[in-house]
């Protein structure tokens, strides 16, 4: 029988239903309901991307003059480590694991991830390695200061010599969100391949599941070689080896390809998903099928499987071998193409299409147009003749966050507003949401297109203080970045008013074409529980006139009766 | 895309997703993880080897390989004792099971012992430049996992005690004896590495 | 009724459109020679040239990319109250094979264009990392360029100061360089990971500890450049600069003979200044290491001068 979220069954079930009135506290327990899950990953991960903007805050402020006049440098040092420590590990991983939470196992059909208690245990990790790393700033010499990349031997340099250190917490932070990564990451996948519903073969899967599957499969993968990295890093500062240190036979080089073995390989996890989630979007928002679904789906794939032999593009000068650089330079160019592949499919599916401006659109069109420029200055990154010159400099501060901030920052909106309704019940309010949009995309640009000349005219990254020639472009990147912070205001004020007395949201607002879509706003505990439809098409069938499922109007019916 | 008339008759069957029974293919995929740090280290391992200006520390000229030998011919062995456990469980002989289970636990307390005794005898230490990091981190990671493997065996042991225990299948026993070929296989190349390739200068 | 009619309005907008976008690209390429340093070594021109093309061919990517986001927002919106779907295209299988093939083709061209630009790069420029074992002197390990005019000058990078050691003993705080002859020098490091950064040359080098590089170039136009440490090295990184002056040979010649007669002073190290100055005010803020004692040198340099680049 259907169940419906007011059910009375429902209303007093020792699991709390998501949506049920008077239920905000399952958000603060140990909830197996991966739809609760993905909204706590969500919630979380959004305070600590107020942490880490504030962060930006004062070092934008501190480099909107050339002197270090606003805090002293060793101070400035561990706030940026921190500020992109918190913005990856804090707020990018743990955001894109909520959507994966939310939305796998409803697109797919499954009642719930493979492995529900585990799914709890990598949510509940996160707030303990959150601890781990804030409690640094409170450590006698302060928070790690050696960038989010922690080179040897400045990372190990450890001044006051104590055994419980900044950096000492850091790596320990570090290790434990990849417990917690790995534990999401077989989680996923097992889901994904495992608990599709009858008739969903791989290619009739939404693409946003293939770029999950991609992008989980490249966390399973590189994870353990950072882990491995970390490991060896913590040894040589707290135990005495000397892996990385050359006065012991070491090569502090080395820690560097354990670290980008994974760490470009990350860049491709925050990213895919995010093209997923533009996939997902254009196809709505335009009312047509995706351009060439089997490319894109596949691109995908290609994408995890280049990813992996790319990493050495970001040691160009830091004394790699020739031919080293010559074959790692040829496959970064490689990668330009599937990626290529999904831009052309997107552009392809606007054509002809009837396009709605709504805020999630919004955000895609302009994170497209973002990633556009973006992945152009990442071919030039990758070119090693001008990497030589740019590499280390704001433009290279300029490209990564055109690609964290100004695509994947814009997707992570967009996927919020889009689904929004669905899985709180609630409308949003859109005037809002395009106020945030404007004020996000224009704050934005001032911040980073800027960076780029100053890095091609020889400012380094990192620095607190400048020459003075270098100040016009940093003038406007702050200005950009201050718009940035007065932009979370209406976000914030949307997503909490929304939530507590927003419209109440239709099984289907955007009346869009997915499984998400065919189940009650907000879902049951166990989305289509025992009657789990049997799919008989592609997905995106916009225009095409065929039925997702077999049946479609019962289940259409049924989400409506909630 | 609206609702039609409610008694048209249905032509789907309900379908169903299987809640549980993924165990093994979740433990499969972490252990390919899982087997990717040993590569990762194997890797430091080995470059640091070849490209390091000096490799022995002072009063070091190498690794003995005698007693490394015997404790990989047991721990090895105790790979093949327990796929008779397994045979034995299949066949639904308890006894059976449980002594070969046994038996591999005691291999492998063996092997961690007579680590203990290699270790306790060397004249170097963690901090003796890369030989000595590199040794420690290799074999003691991977003393880790034997005893953890050491561990997860006596929970199986224990909870083949329990009435009805298999009545789902034996996944677990699969999964943990998985988990020992597997710390087995790291050890093999472990022996090549670092007991075999020895760099003398 | 005519079902084969070749779509001319829509050929022609496109012709107009990429011809358009591709003007716009070549202007652009032209603008790019202005959004860097003055050229100033051998490797410049080369840099610079691709520098250029691949922001000609990005400017057409995304020009033609965004004008067409721009294009169909502006007319394939759907009406206020219009709820029907788009065309129901699903794919094109020979476009998305163009998509993918043309693409391919542009950047391998562009990866082995590339790798030539490299190879002449390391010929203008050869070097060379050799792995220095602790109490090894770095001019017993390191085979040197055979090519050089000048040199080799030892570059010892602290945290933080620069160090220019000459052939002939002077020791300086600032890089003073021959125009149009070929500088060979071994960059090591005291500490940490620095790096050899001098925009106006469009080089960079990461200076490894434990390792001496052997590093050479030409500088090709006489003027005062920057040199800025390029690798994150801690506490007073932002200030470990100095500057490079290329000037004639005779000028050098002229400035290698009288620093030679100078006596040894306390070289540029500003982060020493900034430290006393932190612990005077009672040591606040987070753990660093003391700076490295400033080097002494026949020339501390003029860090006042300004800088052409």
């Amino acid at each position: 029988m259907t169940l419906t979220n007011y059910d009375p069954r429902v209303l007093k079930a020792p699991h709390p239903v998501p949506g049920a009135p008077d239920n905000w506290k399952r958000f603060f327990s140990f909830n197996t309901d991966a739809k609760v899950i993905g909204i706590q990953y969500i919630g979380l991960s959004l305070l600590f991307l107020l942490l880490g903007g504030l962060l930006a805050m004062v070092m934008r402020g501190e480099l909107i003059t050339p002197p270090a006049d606003l805090v002293d440098p060793s101070v400035y040092n561990g706030l940026y480590t921190m500020h992109g420590t918190v913005m990856l590990f804090l707020f990018l991983f743990p955001v894109l694991n909520g959507f994966n939470n939310l939305l796998i196992p409803t697109m797919i059909g499954a009642p719930d991830m493979a492995f529900p208690k585990l799914n709890a245990a990598a949510f509940w990790l996160v707030p303990v390695f959150a601890v781990v790393l804030l409690s640094s700033f409170f450590v006698p010499g302060g928070p790690a200061s050696s960038g989010w990349w922690s080179y040897p031997p400045m990372s190990i340099q450890n001044p006051l010599g104590h055994f419980i250190n900044g950096e000492f917490l850091w790596i320990l932070a570090v290790a434990i969100s990849g417990v917690s990564s790995i534990m999401g990451a077989v989680n996923f996948v097992t889901t994904i391949i495992r608990m599709r519903a009858p008739g969903m073969g791989y290619f009739r899967m939404p693409v946003f599941v293939w770029t999950a599957w991609a992008a989980q499969t490249l966390q399973l993968i590189g994870l353990p070689a950072l882990t491995g990295g970390a490991i060896m890093l913590l040894f040589d500062l707290s135990f005495g080896t000397s892996f990385f240190k050359p006065e012991g036979g070491g090569d502090p080089v080395l820690y560097q390809h354990f670290f980008w073995f994974y760490s470009h390989p990350a860049v491709y996890v925050m990213v895919l998903p995010v093209f997923g989630i533009f996939s997902e979007l254009i196809t709505v928002y335009s009312r047509k099928p995706l351009f060439g679904y089997k490319f894109v789906a596949l691109a995908s794939f290609i994408i995890t499987f280049l990813g992996l032999i790319v990493w050495v593009h970001h040691m160009f000068y830091t004394g790699t071998p020739q031919w080293m650089r010559n074959l790692f330079m040829i496959t970064t160019m490689l990668i330009a193409v599937p990626t290529g592949v999904k831009v052309f499919a997107w552009l392809g599916t606007l054509w002809g299409g009837k396009i709605r401006l709504t805020t999630p659109m919004l955000f895609v069109l302009g994170g497209l147009v973002n990633f556009i420029f973006g992945g152009i200055t990442g071919v030039m990154l990758g070119t090693v003749p001008i990497d030589i010159h740019v590499g280390n400099t704001y433009f290279v501060v300029a490209h990564f966050h055109y690609i964290i901030f100004n695509t994947i920052g814009f997707g992570v909106f967009a996927g919020i507003y889009h689904w929004f309704p669905k899985f709180t019940g609630r409308m949003y309010y859109e005037g809002l949401g395009k106020v945030h949009f404007t004020l996000t995309f224009i704050g934005a640009t001032l911040n980073w297109l800027p960076l780029h000349w100053a890095g091609l005219y020889g400012m380094p990254r990192r620095v607190a203080s400048y020459d003075p020639e270098f100040a016009l472009w940093n003038v406007i990147a702050s200005i950009g970045a201050f718009m940035l912070g007065v932009a979370s205001i209406p976000f914030i004020l949307n997503i909490v008013s929304s939530w507590a007395r927003g419209a109440k949201a239709p099984a289907n607002p955007w009346r869009a074409i997915g499984l998400e879509w065919l189940l009650p706003s907000p879902p049951p505990a166990e989305n289509f529980e025992d009657d789990i439809p049997t799919v008989i098409s592609e997905p995106y069938g916009y225009g095409l006139g065929k039925p997702l499922v077999e049946d479609e109007d019962f289940y259409i019916r049924r989400s409506m009766e909630a | 895309m609206t609702s039609t008339n409610a008694e048209l008759p249905l032509k789907h069957v309900p379908g169903h997703i299987q809640h549980d029974g993924h165990n093994l293919t979740g433990f499969i995929i972490f252990l390919c993880s899982e087997s990717i740090i040993f590569l990762a280290f194997f890797i430091g391992y080995a470059l640091l080897k070849i490209t390091s200006p000096e490799w022995l520390p002072d009063g070091v000229e190498g690794l003995e390989t005698r007693m490394p030998l015997i404790n990989t011919v047991i721990l090895v062995s105790s790979s093949f004792v327990a796929y008779f456990a397994e045979r034995y469980l299949h066949k639904e002989n308890l006894l059976g099971f449980r002594a070969m289970w046994l038996l591999t636990m005691a291999m492998g307390s063996y092997f961690v012992y007579g680590q203990y005794v290699e270790w306790s005898e060397l004249k170097f230490g963690l901090g003796s430049g890369v030989f000595g990091g590199t040794f420690y981190l290799l074999t003691g990671f991977h003393g880790l996992h034997v005893i953890t493997g050491i561990l997860l065996m006596g929970l199986m042991l224990a909870r083949s005690f329990r009435p009805n225990n298999y009545a789902k299948g034996d996944m677990g026993v699969t999964a943990v004896s998985l988990f020992w070929h597997f710390v087995d296989v790291i050890w093999i190349i472990l022996y090549v590495l670092i007991y075999v390739w020895q760099r003398t200068s | 009724m005519n079902q084969k009619r070749f779509p001319v309005k829509l050929f022609l907008t496109i012709l107009i459109a990429t011809a358009i976008d591709l003007l716009a690209s070549i202007q652009i390429s032209r603008w790019a020679y202005g959004w860097l340093p003055i050229p100033a070594s051998s490797a410049a021109p080369y840099v610079d040239d691709l520098f250029s093309l691949e922001v000609g061919i990005g400017a057409f990517i995304f020009i033609g990319c965004v004008g067409f986001i721009i294009w169909s927002v502006l007319f394939s919106r759907a009406e206020k109250y219009d709820e029907s779907d788009g065309l129901p295209i699903e794919g094109n299988t020979k476009l998305e094979i163009i998509w993918t093939v043309i693409p391919f083709f542009v950047v391998m061209a562009l990866a082995f264009y590339s790798i030539h630009v490299n190879e002449t790069l390391a010929t203008l420029g050869p070097k060379q990392k050799y792995d220095v074992a602790i109490n090894q002197a770095p001019e017993a390990v390191a085979t040197l360029d055979v090519t050089r005019e000048v040199g080799p000058i030892e570059v010892i990078s602290r945290q933080w100061s620069w160090e220019f050691i000459y052939p002939s003993g002077v020791r300086s705080s600032e890089l003073h360089l021959p125009v149009n002859l070929r500088a060979n020098f071994l960059l090591s490091s005291k500490d940490v990971i620095h790096s050899f950064y001098i925009p106006a040359f469009r080089l960079k080098q990461d200076i490894i500890p434990g390792s001496v590089i052997s590093y050479s170039l030409t500088p090709t136009k006489e003027g005062r450049f920057r040199l800025r440490d390029a690798m994150f090295s801690g506490a007073y990184f932002s200030q470990n600069q100095t500057d490079v002056i290329v000037e004639s040979e005779e000028n050098y010649d002229a400035w290698l003979t009288r620093t030679a007669k100078r006596p040894m002073v306390k070289g540029l190290s500003p982060g020493t200044t900034l430290y006393e100055k932190r612990l005077k005010e009672g040591d606040r803020g987070w753990a660093t290491v003391a700076p490295a004692p400033p080097p002494m040198v026949n020339d501390p340099g003029n860090p006042e001068a300004p800088h052409d680049s």
